[in-house]
């Protein structure tokens, strides 16, 4: 009987359940959309934002203070500490492993650069960093990584060097000092040893590396007399923006907030990972890039939010007319239900039945309408459309079913708790 | 043997009127009371407390031992599926429900649904052949014999019927009279508030209210008959 009853009323009064059910649609695509996006958003920003450049660094704990005149490091290689490039490989083992996009470990030398088969030499900083280079992790796989993935954007005419070949890049203002274009040779030497390379490209970074030389890192590490060593690390990894819980001392933590605050990407956790991983490390954020990154992406999913629960309540109100209209032509129903014994619930349970398919078909519709719109705004936006989640289906048929009930809870009530007896005499 | 209804004190206002101003009676089981009086002498009143539709405001009104007057909604409800079949003069059916569907409505509410008994029941009223029809197929008198084929279906205590001819043509209200009669003969206590003094004849008594007071308690001579 209560199939029959709500089937029927279901498919009674076509336009109004069309409207009710196309309001539904509406916001649970628009909320299908947004969440679809917001939920790539944050993924797809942080990548944006990584290639803007690196967000941790990582140097020795036990280093000395480093001499630096305009980012260039004076201290000569035997002052300061260093640390193993073999255990590089262990960053991609820690918990947010696969958060972490990329790393460029960076060895600075002060040298002597000669161009061509000049006598004359100038004492020159050079960076001895990967390009791309292939990393073996522990579990046996391979990473490819170096500047090519923390620094994306520097752009260099010619073409980089090559991990392993006698090859380097020179910044664009050391190359127009010294007169150097792709294809010259160059003589680097620091104290007794010497390796002469041939410049593959200019780059242009903005930052110190405009007046070094950049080589592969085992140039560097043999000029200085460091082999499988390197000084600096940069880190590139998607970290969940900074709140104030990521930024309590993870010490003053009940054990709970310790393993939510460990297993979230804040990157004050990233860095305590990095740092059980890599003994004797010291992991600094790069603030300016991580804290500008967490506002944005805070109020872009702000926005997102705010649109979406628009959005549902848009829905609710339209639901909540279409309800009362029902609830009110179907007084003389709801009136003869008590008066046989009805009670609230089962009335109510009526019309909650009834709201929850019309909640069903929005539902169903509004994500299949918010899945197409989520791929038009990503690939408007990112150029690309968003990863299809299914697990949105149920969460948007969910939030149907909350919108319809909670727009429609005022009429509702109305009608479990209508009495029976004026509605009977036609009152 | 005690009354099946007991009306003490029975008082009802709506702000300062007095719908009801201390009504007392009774009802024996198997007795078939008319409730007669002019507009606003309180009948409706009467009739909405007895179904446990309305609470009184003084007074009490006891029901198979039960009184009502202090029962809450829950109870109430139960009350009105348990031991009451009403019968209106609008008939008040679902107009999307077939007849025997509209009989099972008051099952459902009552306990399960069982369309057998439900068809049986509208036999009973002559609607054997109109089972499946939907009231807008139905003439009023069918429509009213649905009413009452629902109102039996849970074996009421009481059966409460409102005007049930108000709205029928003397052909119809024929009908529907035969069918109060083959109910009160076979021990039903009925209790019909009406204008009718046709109907107000064939009932064991009248009770007749003017304004919310009883005026006299009738008993016609048809019934000493």
């Amino acid at each position: 009987m209560f199939l029959r009853i709500v089937s029927d009323s279901f498919t009674r009064k076509p336009r109004r359940k069309i409207l009710t059910a196309a309001a539904l649609a509406l916001g649970m695509a628009v909320a299908t959309a947004t969440l679809e996006v917001s939920l790539d958003v944050g993924d797809r920003l942080a990548r944006e934002f990584r290639s803007l450049g690196a967000n941790l660094l990582v140097t020795p704990a036990s280093d000395t203070l480093p001499l630096e005149i305009g980012g260039v490091d004076y201290r000569p290689v035997d002052a300061g500490a260093y640390l193993p490039e073999s255990d590089l490989g262990k960053l991609k083992t820690i918990f947010w492993r696969n958060n972490i996009v990329g790393f460029a470990p960076l060895l600075d030398v002060p040298v002597n650069v000669a161009a061509g088969n000049a006598a004359k030499s100038s004492r020159e900083q050079l960076i001895g960093t990967w390009y791309s280079h292939t990393v073996t992790i522990p579990d046996g796989s391979r990473f490819v990584t170096g500047v090519s993935a923390t620094d994306p954007w520097w752009r260099v005419e010619g073409r980089w060097f090559s991990d392993g070949a006698e090859e380097a890049v020179a910044g664009a203002g050391l190359a127009q000092r010294l007169g150097l274009r792709a294809g010259s040779s160059v003589k680097i030497g620091a104290g007794e040893r010497a390796r002469t390379v041939t410049i593959t490209g200019i780059v242009s970074t903005g930052g110190r590396e405009d007046n070094a030389v950049l080589a592969p890192l085992e140039i560097a590490q043999d000029l200085a007399g460091r082999p499988g060593q390197y000084r600096r690390l940069l880190v590139s990894a998607l970290t969940k923006p900074a709140d104030s819980f990521s930024q309590r001392d993870p010490a003053t933590m009940t054990p709970v907030e310790y393993d939510r605050w460990y297993c979230s990407p804040y990157i004050s956790s990233i860095s305590l990972q990095m740092r059980q991983q890599l003994p004797g490390v010291d992991v600094r954020a790069i603030r300016q890039v991580a804290e500008g990154e967490g506002r944005i992406l805070t109020r872009v999913g702000g926005l997102m939010w705010l649109v979406t629960i628009a959005a549902l309540f848009a829905a609710a109100l339209a639901v909540g007319a279409t309800s009362a209209t029902t609830v009110l032509e179907r007084r003389s129903e709801i009136g003869l239900m008590k008066a046989l014994g009805a009670s609230h619930r089962a009335v109510g349970a009526f019309f909650a039945a009834e709201q929850l398919l019309l909640a069903f078909v929005g539902g169903v519709l509004g994500y299949a309408i918010g899945v197409v719109l989520a791929r038009v705004l990503g690939i408007g936006i990112f150029g690309i459309a968003p990863t299809l989640r299914w697990i949105l289906f149920p969460v948007v048929l969910a939030l149907a079913a909350i919108v319809a009930l909670l727009g429609s809870l005022a009429p509702l009530a109305r009608a479990s708790h209508a009495d029976p007896a004026p509605v009977l005499r036609g009152e | 043997m005690a009354s099946l209804v007991q009306v003490e004190n029975l008082e009802k206002r709506f702000g300062e009127v007095r719908a009801l101003d201390r009504v007392s009676f009774a009802i024996d089981a198997g007795e078939w009371i008319a409730i007669m009086g002019p507009s606003g002498s309180g009948k409706t009143s009467l009739i909405n407390i007895l179904g446990g539709l309305d609470q009184p405001t003084g007074g009490r009104v006891v029901v198979d031992g039960q009184d009502i007057s202090r029962l809450g909604e829950r109870d109430l409800t139960r009350y009105r599926s348990e031991k009451i079949g009403f019968v209106f003069q609008q008939f008040h059916l679902v107009p999307y429900l077939t007849a025997v569907e509209n009989v099972m409505l008051a099952q459902y509410f009552h306990s399960i649904t069982d369309e057998k008994e439900a068809a049986e029941a509208l036999k009973r009223v002559g609607l054997g052949d109109r089972l499946d029809h939907v009231p807008a197929q139905l003439s009023g008198g069918e429509q009213q014999r649905v009413a009452i084929a629902r109102a039996l279906i849970n074996h009421p205590k009481l059966i409460l019927a409102d005007e049930p001819t108000g709205n029928l043509d003397e052909a119809n209200e024929a009908v529907i009279l035969e069918l109060l009669r083959e109910l009160h003969a076979s021990g039903h206590t009925i209790l019909v508030v009406t204008h009718s003094p046709a109907i107000g004849n064939l009932a064991d008594r009248r009770v007749e209210l003017e304004h919310g007071r009883l005026a006299r308690i009738h008993v016609p001579s048809i019934a000493k008959d």
